[in-house]
């Protein structure tokens, strides 16, 4: 992700990443193939061998990789509470403007 | 939809016509963002309505063949966007005006009918479609990337989202679309996934998918809305998004629900041009 803001709005206050569920997860890593901006990290030495290595680096709105995962395991938050948080904090920017 | 309209009527209070055009103005005033500009008070104070004037496109309603409406709005040097004539109408319709300057449920039925008329004028969608046999007038704004060129439309009416769509907005209506960043990270499309129609779509909400041998890639609808068509050709020759992904290659249309509202959230050309530009610098597409 080049931009460092979304709609205005700075990345980093954006809550908007995949989440894995480790339950369902096997490890195919094809979420890490896909996803061009480096959001995963494969850590082959670990018990846990994939993270979410720079969650601001994903792009808002952006669940591509959820159709890559075949066991289902990776989930995103909800849009419109994402869309909502997004305009909050744009009113609360013009009212600090 | 007659909607966001300056509405300067005849307002004449001594003619049918002239109560008949009074009162399709302000059941159109009770419809989305129109506005009517009072032409007694526009004579005494220009003000206020000069500024509305600059603001919407203006909808003259004439009573009958004097324009007196008209007249005004050319010594205000206003552009008429779009106008009507009442005793044209009655003309058209076979309906005799009375000498009365009551409304009764017949004159109730003729500006329900011309109220529907404006309306339904505009429910053909005005954004050009070779199937309706107007052409696109799309002005692109280029740049290169890499031996990829990628062009942008420069147009008043289309935003963008920061996902990568378009939106051309016509009335309460929107054509929507992926831009050429997309097509061409892509490269050849092979499948296309509509929404269906009848869907209702939220604002970002997944406006149906495109597939290459690369990647999917999830539309995100700029606005929220209903689905009313989607482009049935992408199926058999989803390749038309990579020939052109704003004109032969639109993917759905909507009809808005905010449209407003959810514009604030959107971009235009210039910001998404420049957003592009940098991703395409940035962004190695192979």
């Amino acid at each position: 992700m080049s931009e460092t803001t979304f709609m205005g709005v700075e990345r980093s206050l954006i809550d908007w990443k995949p989440t894995i569920d480790y339950s369902k997860c096997d490890y195919c890593m094809e979420c890490v193939r896909f996803c061009p901006h480096k959001v995963f990290e494969v850590r082959e030495d670990e018990e846990i061998k994939l993270i979410i290595k720079n969650p601001h680096n994903c792009v808002v709105f952006c669940r591509a990789c959820s159709k890559t995962c075949g066991p289902d395991a990776l989930s995103f938050p909800d849009k419109n509470m994402t869309t909502q948080r997004i305009k909050e904090i744009r009113k609360e920017m013009e009212g600090h403007g | 939809m007659v909607e966001n309209f300056a509405i300067l009527p005849c307002n004449g209070l001594d003619k049918c016509a002239g109560v008949i055009s009074h009162e399709l103005a302000i059941k159109l005033s009770k419809q989305a963002d129109n506005r009517i500009i009072c032409p007694v008070f526009y004579r005494v104070s220009e003000t206020k309505y000069n500024k509305l004037a600059a603001e919407k496109p203006l909808l003259v309603i004439d009573g009958c063949q004097t324009r007196c409406a008209s007249k005004l709005a050319a010594e205000k040097n206003l552009k008429v966007a779009r106008r009507i004539i009442v005793a044209d109408e009655a003309k058209i319709q076979q309906i005799e005006l009375t000498d009365s300057l009551r409304i009764t449920d017949r004159e109730v039925a003729f500006i329900g009918s011309l109220f529907d008329a404006m309306n339904k004028t505009d429910e053909v969608l005005s954004v050009p479609s070779p199937e309706t046999g107007t052409t696109y007038n799309f002005e692109y704004e280029t740049f290169q990337s890499g031996k990829f060129i990628f062009r942008i439309p420069k147009n008043n009416e289309i935003f963008f989202n920061e996902n990568d769509c378009w939106a051309w907005v016509s009335g309460n209506r929107a054509r929507i679309g992926v831009t050429d960043y997309v097509q061409q990270n892509l490269s050849d499309i092979l499948y296309f996934y509509p929404p269906e129609v009848g869907d209702e779509i939220d604002q970002f909400g997944e406006l149906g998918s495109i597939e290459s041998s690369k990647a999917v890639f999830e539309l995100v609808s700029p606005f929220s809305g209903k689905v009313i068509s989607v482009n049935d050709k992408l199926e058999k020759n989803p390749e038309l998004i990579n020939e052109n992904p704003y004109e032969l290659g639109w993917v759905a249309e909507l009809e808005l629900t905010d449209p407003e509202g959810d514009r604030e959230l959107l971009i235009g050309f210039e910001r998404y041009f420049e957003i592009t530009k940098k991703k395409g610098e940035e962004t190695d597409v192979k």
